[in-house]
């Protein structure tokens, strides 16, 4: 079994009368990639705050290991964050700034240097080091961004919305890199809206709302525990047959001779198909499994998958 | 501290190479000297104009008249006393006195004017009095001596006490300089400080700074660069203004310094720095941008012109009641005090209420400011209202 290296242990946090995170726990293991998810406004970036010391909880732990030794205060120096509310100083320089962000973290200033000088190489912004970050496109100021999160090698990374506003290569950059990170041994948190690539990067899920846990665990398994097949079927002779079948939990008509079938949440693919009597009159059959975008919005408004 | 030192070392070189604040620290001093010198260019400007009197002199008055006149006066004669109008108006004169032989006894002169002004009026008027009440005396029957011991008026001549010293021009002058650098000190560094404040959250770098270093360290390290900001910026304007001041206005500037209580001057400009300072930063960490400051934050920044509204009356009173309450007031007393203390001596434990008032106050307001930043720092898209901050005040953190 791998090292726990990040354990979020019955937090809590209100502000003033207002509950925003109730009894959340969660781990995440040295080289994972999990995934924070949650509607607007569901607790994320509270629960963000607190892993990162910006507030502290009201109750609970947050407890941090590495090398075999466990911690109740955050190491500032080892966390690295990419809000999702960011920005640079505007009239500062791009490596200024990487420097005075390095410094915080206690990097010396020579190896701060040489780490943000072949970070901006990797990114091809080696001739902004000395511009201003307004003149920067948005791109590039969240490449400098990214790049402040990671420059002091940190051991827990929470990233935030990380992809939004990117074009598709530099997205494939940031991805390729946060993989990278994950690799080297880091814990990665990674906060997204866009479920494709959560679906693609992370190994584990922790969905929030109403600031409590809704769901949390391997994609796999949540994808076998909420994702129940959807089956699109071309039947001229109607579905009469296939209604009654203890699999099905329900259907809709899209056209006069086309359904969409939901089999049960624990029902078996081939306990469906050996269900089918041989005079369905099938023309067409399609089996779909729910993506983790149609997971979230099912349990985040309560509606069935269409 | 570390964490202060980066903050503060970061502030400064951030500000410091910005073309805002080198211009500032360049036009600042054309600007000061422009409105110490405007004065006097429009003193000069506002010479009173040349002012001419024909004078019809019958009793022999016009010797008197010009005697002790001043430069824009001239008294003139008349060629043709028949022609005196036709001559006033082609000199463009201001008009015309009639002083006839029998003015001794009606006391009565005549005035014409070409144009409306009473310039040299009160001189004329003055002048022919005294002429008057001295020809009136020696020719009535009193006696000459007697009158003039019953009218002397009364010499007033100053002494003090052995251990009583009255304060020196240098020390008043010190003390007037030392307030007005506090007071540009703390209005200039504190509306830095708290756009300072502002920048972090319309950057939106408060959330990456915060999780490497504590609120406390970020708003200490802030009020820390802007106090070494402030400080460079009146040592530059110094050292214009000491050398202007020893040249120009031959003020001996080191005699001055060493009579003038430096430490006391020091606590209480520090004392208010920090204070203003504390209340500014938290004020900064409310706002969405300076724009949008409501009506409280208003009042906040204004706070600090509130001890010029007591100069006036700590000056003509400096031991009077609104002195004395003005010189212990925390977020007053620092101007008043030093004004008050370089007119009279102050009241040991005057000064040590006032001190230690200071003291705590700026304190409690730190505090006060911490808890503010911590939460206003990391809101956005809106100013706070005055509830809200109340709010945060109430909010524990660890």
């Amino acid at each position: 079994m791998e090292a726990r290296a990040l354990v979020v242990d019955a937090v809590n946090k209100s502000f003033g009368d207002k509950h925003v995170v109730k009894n959340v726990s969660f781990q995440a293991q040295a080289g994972e990639i999990l995934g924070i998810l949650g509607p607007n406004g569901a607790g994320k970036t509270t629960t963000i705050r607190m892993i990162m010391g910006i507030t502290a909880p009201d109750s609970g732990n947050i407890i941090f290991e590495m090398n075999g030794t466990q911690t109740r205060t955050v190491p500032k120096d080892l966390v690295g964050y990419l809000p999702e509310e960011r920005g640079l100083y505007k009239e500062a320089r791009v490596m200024q700034i990487l420097l005075f962000l390095a410094s915080l973290k206690n990097v010396p200033r020579h190896l701060a240097k040489q780490r943000a000088a072949r970070w901006l190489a990797k990114f091809e912004l080696e001739e902004y080091a000395n511009a201003k970050v307004e003149q920067l496109s948005k791109g590039m100021a969240q490449k400098v961004q990214f790049i402040a999160a990671v420059l002091h090698e940190p051991k827990f990374i929470v990233l935030d919305e990380p992809f939004s506003g990117l074009d598709p290569v530099s997205q494939d950059l940031f991805k390729e890199e946060i993989r990278q990170l994950a690799a080297s041994g880091a814990v990665v948190l990674l906060s997204s809206h866009q479920m494709n690539i959560v679906e693609e990067l992370c190994d584990r899920i922790f969905l929030i709302d109403h600031g409590r846990e809704v769901v949390s665990g391997r994609l796999a398994d949540i994808k076998e525990r909420y994702g129940n097949y959807r089956v699109y079927v071309d039947a001229p002779l109607g579905v009469d047959s296939l209604m009654r079948l203890p699999t099905v939990a329900g259907w809709e008509q899209v056209s006069e001779e086309r359904w969409i079938i939901f089999l049960r949440d624990d029902a078996r693919l081939e306990e469906f198909f050996h269900q089918i009597p041989l005079d369905a009159g099938l023309r067409e059959l399609r089996v779909i499994r729910p993506s983790l975008h149609d997971i979230f919005v099912k349990i985040a408004t309560g509606r069935e998958i269409a | 501290m570390r964490d202060i030192w980066k903050v503060a070392r970061w502030e400064f070189m951030r500000n410091v190479t910005n073309k805002q604040f080198i211009i500032g620290l360049l036009i600042t001093p054309i600007i000061m000297v422009a409105f110490a010198g405007l004065p006097a260019l429009l003193e000069r400007w506002n010479q009173p104009a040349q002012v001419t009197y024909y004078v019809l002199d019958e009793a022999g008055v016009l010797p008197v008249l010009r005697e002790g006149a001043p430069d824009n006066l001239t008294f003139a004669v008349p060629t043709d006393p028949a022609e005196i109008e036709q001559e006033v108006r082609d000199a463009d004169a201001a008009g015309y006195l009639v002083v006839r032989s029998d003015f001794v006894e009606t006391g009565t002169v005549d005035l014409v004017l070409n144009e409306m002004s009473s310039e040299g009026r009160s001189y004329i008027q003055a002048v022919l009095t005294q002429y008057l009440q001295q020809h009136r005396m020696q020719h009535s029957d009193l006696d000459w001596e007697a009158l003039q011991y019953v009218t002397a008026p009364t010499k007033i001549r100053v002494g003090t006490l052995p251990h009583v010293e009255l304060p020196v021009g240098e020390e008043i002058a010190v003390s007037t300089v030392f307030v007005l650098l506090v007071f540009i000190l703390v209005f200039s560094s504190g509306t830095m400080l708290m756009q300072s404040a502002l920048q972090e959250k319309r950057d939106r770098m408060a959330e990456v700074v915060l999780s490497s270093i504590s609120p406390g360290a970020l708003m200490q390290g802030k009020i820390l660069g802007h106090f070494l900001l402030g400080v460079l910026q009146l040592a530059f304007w110094l050292i214009l203004i000491i050398p202007a001041a020893v040249m120009l206005l031959d003020f001996p500037v080191g005699e001055a310094l060493m009579k003038a209580d430096l430490g006391k001057l020091a606590f209480f400009g520090l004392g208010a720095y920090l204070l203003y300072a504390a209340l500014f930063v938290g004020m900064g960490a409310t706002m969405e941008d300076l724009q949008s400051a409501g009506n409280s934050q208003g009042m906040v920044i204004m706070l600090p012109m509130l001890s010029f509204l007591f100069i006036a009356p700590v000056v003509s009173n400096p031991n009077g009641v609104v002195a004395v309450l003005a010189s212990i007031f925390p977020f007053t007393s620092s101007v008043i005090m030093i004004v008050r203390s370089s007119m009279v001596s102050v009241p040991l434990w005057q000064m040590v209420l006032s001190a230690g008032l200071l003291v705590l106050t700026a304190a409690a307001l730190a505090m006060m400011s911490a808890k503010i930043f911590r939460v206003g720092m990391l809101m956005y898209g809106k100013t706070a209202s005055m509830s809200e901050i109340v709010k945060w005040l109430r909010y524990k953190e660890e």
